[in-house]
């Protein structure tokens, strides 16, 4: 079972420093930019490892850090804890507070992985097999994959989902599959992040050599079609209907 | 509580510099101690205040094709897959919140309790950031491979 880790930062750089350190692990990494919405990704996903930054804003990582420890059902996810000042007064309230580790920026990736490997064992990637590959979005219908989009998704969702597809794709090279169905049927909402996560999946399946289909509504037929990266796409009404063209 | 005159805020400055280009991009920097204001055509800057017993700014001066570089170096890509002028100005931002924590902590450490900003950005051609009613204003500049950046800051107390 992979293990779960949430990055929790604004800058995008440090979350993406977060996820290249964990690439080589069997770990899933979910992002979140401030402690708002980092508190409703732990709700939701329920990390194995909070890793959080302390200067956000909406919600700094302090706060973010004192409303966890007030939830019982939150409180006991170890946390290790990204600062840029390592004064003592700082590193002196960050312990009190109960976190498991903290680094002081700047860092390295494998720093960081060594502060994890004290709490956790990472199992390197290719040790679980990728059969085991789960997540709610992903399944695998008569030898396609399929991911369902949700109805409503917003950043962290997106991240997720973007972690999970590259699993996705070593799941299906190490079956052999190569048709690939993107079903928004359900979603309501497409907005930029959706664009830029299919766009994402349709780079990827070429270079992949994966053959894609998309399954939505006539709604969303035309909202797709109002932007400029998705305006080409052919868009069927079932995942049978889109099974039927490969 | 010392006396901010007597703090040695420039080497407290290239040290944080140099320990945040070695670890974060794996740069060695050549510092060059300057009172000149960096002129490029086209350049960054990354800044972080910080507010209390002190207040104050740290400004990163970068030319934007370095700016580039150190995007690519530090999120480990190719410099032509540097494409997103959202993710150079993260990097930007970054560099100067980790060296703005660092002076910020020994700052804290030196008798002046304060807090750190998040950063901002100023993107823009051929313009200079000037700053008055400050009690130190300190300045240098640092070279790699070529291109030359610079790191200022300001700072004053508050009675």
């Amino acid at each position: 079972m992979a293990l779960k880790v949430l990055a929790v930062d604004d800058s995008k750089t440090i979350r993406k420093i977060v996820a290249k350190a964990f690439s080589a692990y069997d770990c899933v990494v979910i992002e979140a930019e401030n402690g708002v919405e980092g508190l409703s990704v732990v709700s939701r996903d329920k990390p194995d490892l909070i890793v959080l930054d302390i200067t956000m804003p909406v919600m700094n990582g302090i706060e973010m850090l004192s409303k966890l420890k007030g939830q019982p059902e939150l409180k006991d996810i170890p946390v290790i804890m990204l600062t840029a000042e390592s004064g003592k007064d700082n590193v002196m309230q960050i312990v009190k507070m109960g976190v498991k580790d903290y680094m002081v920026k700047p860092f390295k990736g494998e720093q960081l992985i060594e502060r994890v490997t004290k709490i956790f064992t990472l199992e390197p990637k290719g040790t679980t097999a990728v059969n085991e590959f789960s997540s709610p979005f992903f399944s695998v219908y008569e030898d396609i994959q399929v991911l369902t989009l949700p109805e409503k998704a917003d950043r962290s969702t997106v991240a997720e989902i973007e972690g999970n597809f590259g699993m996705a794709i070593k799941s299906m090279a190490a079956k052999g599959l190569s048709r690939f169905i993107l079903n928004a049927n359900k979603t309501k909402e497409i907005n930029m992040l959706v664009v830029k996560l299919i766009t994402s999946i349709v780079q990827t399946c070429e270079k992949n050599r994966i053959h894609l289909r998309f399954v939505g509504s006539a709604g969303l037929a035309a909202e797709l079609k109002g932007f400029e990266e998705t305006s080409g796409f052919a868009i069927h009404s079932s995942v049978a209907d889109a099974k039927a063209t490969f | 509580m010392s006396d901010i005159n007597k703090l040695d805020l420039i080497g407290f400055a290239i040290n944080s510099t140099r320990d945040v280009f070695q670890t974060m991009l794996s740069m060695k920097l050549n510092v060059i101690e300057s009172r000149l204001p960096m002129k490029s055509p086209n350049k960054i800057v990354g800044c972080v205040s910080f507010a209390g017993d002190v207040m104050g700014n740290i400004c990163v001066h970068v030319p934007t094709p370095f700016a580039r570089v150190m995007t690519a170096a530090m999120l480990g890509m190719e410099l032509d897959e540097v494409e997103d002028e959202g993710e150079i100005s993260d990097v930007i931002g970054e560099v100067s919140n980790m060296i703005g924590g660092d002076l910020k902590s020994r700052l804290c450490d030196a008798g002046f309790p304060c807090q750190l900003s998040i950063p901002s950005i100023t993107r823009g051609n051929d313009f200079v950031i000037e700053s008055k009613g400050w009690m130190r204003h300190e300045r240098f500049a640092f070279q790699q491979e070529g291109h030359l950046a610079m790191v200022e800051v300001f700072i004053k107390t508050v009675n």
